[in-house]
């Protein structure tokens, strides 16, 4: 897996990257669609973009659900192309991107099956980059024994429920400790896939998974704040992958309030200036929003680097906070209600 | 060929539209197609235009067109394809085509509806006649193996005594049909999740069957699963939902089923012909519509680029008439002018419109006329690059140095001829050939340079008789200059047993021995006999 012989394989399908990744929407892009007044001028300017006529099919008057619908229609298209077209290592890799869809695709099933919801109803929420064949019959487990025995022992996600098959029955408070658990498996999992395969895949996807573990443990911490979760099983869900690795989580594990948090921030050079003038104050961003931030800059500097297969992470990433920012500017619009309409998260 | 020598003069006119008058002189404008126009709002947002709500409705016009297109394709209509040039149809008409659209779009949205709940219908009651012929089988093959079947409903007795009483259990059954391609998956999820307690038969169904959302062709199965006890039924039946198995209720006993078999063979019979009543209408609607779509297509673009440009002028300040700056050739302003007038009286407006020459020390765009011979020679020079305005146009000079060089490359009579033959085909069936407009990519490339192919040939035949190469033979009309005789001095030239017995033979192109009248035209024949003809021919 060097430079030189990489384009034999995988050159088509990372060209074909950059020129969808040349097609994300710049900042003159967003500075018109923050103008528009209705929905429809919005799919007037989108059809001068990369997404051409997603819209042109949609019968009047748009909604913000049709949009975001076909936002993700078009991600999926182009993401499963890449993915049918690539052969060993990266079909794997790409494989391993899909897991984290799987997982929340799972936890949302199980979600409303407890809330006695029709598994008709919850299908189509699913995300369709995380769909698998048993997905559909989630809904006949009702301890994670069950599941585990049934459903997922033929999904690639069968090893990551080591952990969680302890877990008695499943509630609202157990389900979120499966997700988190769920997810610690498996973002230790592609590290190791990462770090195996060499090169400049491992240096730009290792950092780029570091830091999505120490998010996901700041996040974990600042969310149990004030709810039934012990310290002690807080600490099993911190991905171990990350810089905070190994002292940085133990001090996090101890922490009771937020400015404890901020202080283990401020011991890592790179943590620090989120945490700094975060807040919900009006001129401020959140906490959630610098993080967005950050790891867009991550991911542009992924494809400084040539010949590895950060790039089809990099984009997609890079693409859901496009769609999330033109979900969030189409909201604005159609409510009409324009004072926050600038906190996207500008990429180019 | 002078006009075709430097691109024509073009000069900036200003243009002085009323209102009223401005989308009939577009409309002209554009049939003649002489005049560039600039775009006067370039800072504007596409959403901002004046004139961005007529093109939102053209838009949805578009788009139902477009659906409706698909529908006649769907069923394979053919769409009639006149060629001809409809004209622009003015504002007020556009009301009565968004009419029509909205009519037809909405008739065809209930009639597809109507067609998909038929043949959801008719899927499950083939479903459910394919089901009741399998089971009808496993029944049969269930009842014959009389003492398997008491043994495992012994065990299973010995369970219910030991828990309660002496009951006669009887194995629950549900009957249904999944897609083929689930069967491996949802046997495994079965087995696991019911911990091997119950007992699934499957049986194939030959026919493909007919989904009634896509209309695609899929392969199913019929199953029937043997279960004890109502928990397992609950779980059997969840399972079925999520592989999106359908189930069917179905009679126990033969009698039973052989009545229902014929009572669903009549409702079958009946849907049939609701269905093929619902086709023939859905099919006259579209062969109706089918007719008119082409036209309708170029009439709602016609408009669609009228605004357009409508939305580069601009609005003078009284609000009155539209103001454009355009690019014209000189030549062509009377064309251009009668074309104003034109619109204008079609409009029925009073106030004449105006065209202004400006001058102006912009550069303006190079503009050559070209008719069809000299059109594709004009885009085989625009490709490597366009000349700048009045500059000297490589065109008419490409005409002769194109092919005669591609020529000198070619030089094979033999196959100049046939590619003369296909060019001069493809110049006289012109009229035929131009009408069926072919989606094919290569033959439009060919179509497209007849001319070009017709010279090339024609000039590849002159090189390939001088080349002396008739399909990489030669032809000796004149007899050959070299004979046996100009030899090598001390060779053995005169001696003709020596000749005939050697290898190779080399002849000396300085000897004095020759007949001193070269071939008359072109190369030599002799060159054939050469062992290698590439050395010795060019």
């Amino acid at each position: 897996m060097n430079s030189v012989n990489f384009n034999i394989n995988f050159g088509y399908l990372e060209g074909l990257c950059r020129g969808f990744k040349g097609g994300i929407l710049k900042q003159t892009d967003y500075i018109n669609l923050v103008q528009c007044e209705i929905l429809e001028d919005l799919k007037l300017h989108l059809q001068s973009t990369d997404y051409g006529s997603f819209l042109a099919n949609e019968p009047s008057p748009l909604s913000v659900s049709v949009i975001d619908d076909k936002l993700k229609e078009k991600l999926v298209i182009e993401f499963q192309h890449m993915r049918i077209h690539s052969v060993e290592p990266l079909s794997t890799f790409l494989d391993f991107i899909t897991y984290g869809y799987m997982i929340d695709n799972i936890i949302l099933l199980i979600t409303g099956t407890l809330h006695q919801r029709d598994i008709r109803e919850l299908i189509p929420k699913c995300h369709p980059l995380g769909s698998f064949e048993q997905m559909e019959a989630i809904h006949i487990a009702n301890t994670p024994a069950e599941l585990y025995n049934a459903v997922l022992v033929d999904t690639p996600l069968a090893p990551y429920f080591m952990d969680c098959i302890s877990e008695q029955d499943l509630d609202e408070m157990n389900i979120e400790i499966i997700r988190n658990t769920l997810y610690k498996a498996y973002l230790e999992d592609f590290y190791k896939f990462c770090s195996t395969i060499g090169g400049s895949t491992t240096e730009v996807m290792c950092e780029a998974l570091a830091f999505e573990a120490d998010r996901r443990a700041f996040i974990i911490t600042i969310n149990s704040f004030g709810t039934e979760l012990t310290k002690d099983d807080r600490a099993k869900l911190y991905p171990r992958c990350g810089k905070l690795h190994p002292d940085g989580l133990a001090k996090l594990a101890q922490a009771d309030e937020y400015e404890q948090v901020k202080v283990v921030a401020d011991y890592y050079g790179e943590y620090k200036p989120l945490f700094d003038g975060a807040g919900t104050g009006p001129g401020e961003k959140t906490l959630e929003d610098r993080f967005f931030e950050k790891e867009v800059k991550i991911m542009m500097s992924a494809f400084m680097q040539q010949f590895h297969f950060g790039v089809f992470y990099a984009y997609l990433k890079l693409k859901e906070q496009e769609c999330r920012n033109i979900i969030w500017i189409s909201e604005c619009v159609a409510q009409k209600h324009k004072a926050k309409i600038d906190s996207y998260i500008p990429i180019f | 060929m002078g006009s075709l020598f430097r691109s024509e003069k073009v000069t900036l006119c200003q243009l002085f539209l009323q209102s009223e008058a401005a989308y009939n002189c577009v409309s002209e404008l554009g049939e003649i197609g002489l005049v560039q126009f600039r775009d006067l709002n370039p800072d504007v947002n596409a959403f901002q235009r004046k004139f961005v709500n007529e093109v939102r409705r053209c838009d949805e016009m578009e788009r139902k067109l477009r659906f409706l297109e698909k529908e006649i394709k769907k069923d394979e209509i053919p769409m009639l394809d006149t060629g001809d040039n409809p004209e622009a149809p003015q504002p007020r008409e556009m009301i009565d085509l968004e009419a029509t659209f909205e009519k037809l779009e909405n008739e065809m949205k209930e009639v597809n509806a109507n067609a998909e709940a038929l043949k959801r219908n008719f899927l499950e009651l083939t479903e459910l006649k394919h089901i009741l012929r399998k089971t009808q089988v496993f029944f049969e093959e269930a009842a014959s193996n009389g003492p398997m079947t008491e043994e495992s409903v012994n065990l299973l007795s010995d369970e219910g005594l030991t828990q309660g009483g002496q009951q006669a259990l009887r194995l629950g059954f549900v009957a249904g049909v999944i897609l083929r391609e689930r069967i491996p998956a949802f046997e495994r999820m079965l087995w696991r999740a019911c911990r091997g307690n119950v007992f699934l038969r499957r049986a194939e169904i030959e026919i493909p069957l007919e989904d009634p959302v896509t209309g695609d062709q899929v392969n199913k199965s019929v199953f029937i699963i043997f279960f004890q006890g109502e928990q397992l039924k609950q779980r059997v039946k969840k399972i079925c939902e999520g592989f999106r198995a359908t189930l069917y209720p179905c009679p126990e006993t033969q009698a039973e089923r052989r009545e229902m078999a014929i009572g669903v063979m009549t409702r079958i019979e009946d849907l049939n012909t609701v269905l093929s009543q619902t086709q023939d209408h859905r099919h006259r609607v579209l062969v109706a519509a089918a007719k008119n779509i082409k036209v309708w297509f170029n009439k709602v673009r016609k408009i669609k680029a009228i605004y357009h440009t409508l939305n580069m002028f601009n609005l003078d300040v009284t609000q009155k008439c539209l103001i454009s700056e355009c690019w014209c050739p000189v030549d062509d302003l009377d064309r251009i002018q009668a074309a104003l007038r034109r619109g204008t009286e079609r409009s029925g407006s009073s106030v004449p419109s105006i065209l202004n020459r400006m001058t102006t020390k912009q550069e303006p765009p190079t503009y050559n006329k070209t008719n069809k011979l000299t059109g594709a020679f004009q885009g085989l020079i625009d490709a490597y690059g366009v000349a700048t305005y009045r500059e000297v146009n490589p065109a008419p000079f490409a005409i002769i140095t194109f092919p005669f060089l591609f020529a000198i490359m070619f030089g094979d009579t033999g196959h100049g001829i046939i590619m003369f033959l296909f060019g001069l085909w493809m110049v006289v069936k012109e009229k035929s050939l131009g009408a069926s407009k072919s989606d094919n990519e290569i033959w439009n490339t060919f179509f497209g340079g007849r001319y070009l192919i017709m010279m090339m040939g024609l000039f590849s035949i002159y090189t390939g008789l001088i080349y002396n190469d008739i399909f990489s033979k030669s032809m000796n009309i004149f007899g050959s200059s070299w004979n046996a005789d100009i030899a090598y001095p001390g060779d053995m030239g005169n001696n003709v047993e020596k000749l005939m017995l050697a290898k190779t033979y080399r002849l000396n192109p300085n000897s004095t021995n020759w007949s001193k009248e070269p071939y008359p035209f072109g190369m030599d024949p002799v060159r054939l006999g050469a062992m290698s003809q590439s050395t010795f021919g060019l």
